[in-house]
């Protein structure tokens, strides 16, 4: 149970990522989203 | 149309998952400490996990090179990579199996003994990642420089003091994955008690007479140049040794401690029948005084700051601008395997051993004229 309530937080959260790398209007943030959204997407999929 | 910042979010997408793929691949290839390529003894490869499958499928299970003799005697086995940071462990051990034919009696060869630990490197020792070698027909070998302690990866975290389970003795907390301090292992323990077990279990089932624990230490360190013996192997140590004084080698022969408990020389020693032996080189790589760490350093041991630390008197091993080369470093460890196995079959005549093609001292280190030192001349001797 733990572990969905954990997923679903970083599911929330790479969505909010995401939202910000294509509606950022400055693209040095544009590149911190996306760097921020590998490693979310990896622990979202378990992988690491 | 699309808007422009969706264009560049896009862009910086991509870029991103083009660097976590690279260090992605680049990540997942440190797990390879370096392929073997057999020679010509090698008779059967087998994974430690047959005599436990206790890390069955783990980073802890590991390869046993088995090189059978055509003529029945005793058994030997050889630990290398008990260390990953000291490189002329595994360096002999693949040199041993790339090239020996066993004649008599049966070598078991783990190259890697604590797999995990080649997968690593030491926190904030600037180790180099990888060694290079060019084989004999030019290709270049690669193997991994790796870590003391088994990955933390694989365990995690340490405990503020290490417990060993068989003695009680306790080690600071990073010596719980240090396997030359888990022996004779720990059946439900973590892995690298596991490994230790193991091995332990190995060598029970295969009966193996005579063990060799490959390692290296720094220059600053007492225990250097050095066999470091359990009681009963005393007598074999001490044979092989004037053999190895003779063939111009300078060993120091130290008697196991009883009470330092964890190491091969000691609980492989109480704990089965085998006969222990831990050789010690001079690795300037893993050293506290050295000066700049990189691959060089760890084939050459050339470095300024040794040879300082020696005119200072620092140091338990002589150290000028010839550093101590893998090949020196190699060829003491393959010519101890050799005299100290002699040794063992003299003595021990109904438990013979004996093999030959194995490159010593002179062919590795003193019949070179300098010029091919630091990893070319022992290339030659890599398949």
């Amino acid at each position: 149970m733990i572990t969905l309530i954990y997923r679903g937080i970083i599911g929330l959260v790479l969505v909010f990522t995401v939202w910000n790398l294509f509606t950022e209007e400055k693209v040095t943030n544009q590149a911190n989203a996306a760097l921020v959204v590998i490693p979310m997407i990896l622990r979202l999929l378990m992988i690491k | 149309m699309m808007k422009k910042n969706t264009i560049t979010g896009a862009i910086c997408l991509v870029l991103a998952l083009a660097i976590a793929t690279v260090t992605g691949i680049n990540f997942i290839e440190l797990k390879n400490p370096g392929d073997i390529i057999p020679g010509p003894g090698v008779s059967e490869v087998h994974m430690l996990s047959e005599y436990f499958d206790g890390i069955a499928g783990t980073n802890g299970d590991t390869e046993i090179y088995v090189m059978q003799g055509k003529k029945p005697g005793g058994k030997v086995l050889i630990l290398g990579g008990t260390h990953g940071n000291e490189p002329s462990g595994y360096m002999s051990a693949i040199t041993f199996i790339e090239n020996a034919v066993v004649d008599e009696g049966t070598v078991y060869v783990i190259p890697y003994t604590n797999r995990s630990g080649m997968t690593h490197n030491d926190a904030q020792e600037a180790s180099p990642q990888y060694i290079h070698f060019s084989n004999k027909d030019g290709a270049v070998r690669t193997f991994r420089y790796g870590s003391r302690a088994t990955n933390p990866i694989d365990q995690w975290p340490d405990p503020d003091v290490y417990v060993h389970a068989a003695s009680g003795q306790t080690l600071s907390g990073s010596e719980t994955r240090n396997i030359n301090r888990a022996y004779p292992g720990v059946e439900n323990g973590n892995l690298t008690e596991k490994v230790a077990y193991a091995i332990t279990q190995m060598i029970k089932a295969e009966n193996v007479n005579l063990t060799f624990d490959l390692h290296e230490a720094s220059p600053e360190y007492p225990v250097i140049n050095a066999t470091v013996s359990h009681e009963k192997g005393m007598s074999v140590a001490s044979v092989g040794l004037m053999e190895l004084q003779f063939a111009g080698i300078s060993m120091a022969l130290e008697p196991s401690p009883v009470n330092l408990h964890g190491l091969t020389h000691r609980e492989l020693g109480d704990y089965t029948d085998t006969i222990p032996l831990l050789m010690e080189t001079a690795n300037a790589s893993q050293g506290r005084l050295r000066g700049a760490t990189n691959e060089a350093l760890a084939l050459t041991g050339i470095d300024k700051a040794y040879e300082k630390s020696a005119e200072l008197g620092m140091l338990y091993v002589p150290y000028d601008e010839n550093g101590h080369p893998i090949e020196e470093r190699v060829g003491r460890h393959l010519q101890g395997i050799i005299e100290y196995t002699k040794s063992y079959s003299e003595q021990y005549a109904d438990a013979p051993v004996s093999f030959s093609n194995v490159p010593g001292y002179a062919e590795l280190f003193t019949d070179s004229d300098g010029s091919d030192l630091g990893g070319a001349r022992l290339g030659q001797y890599l398949n």
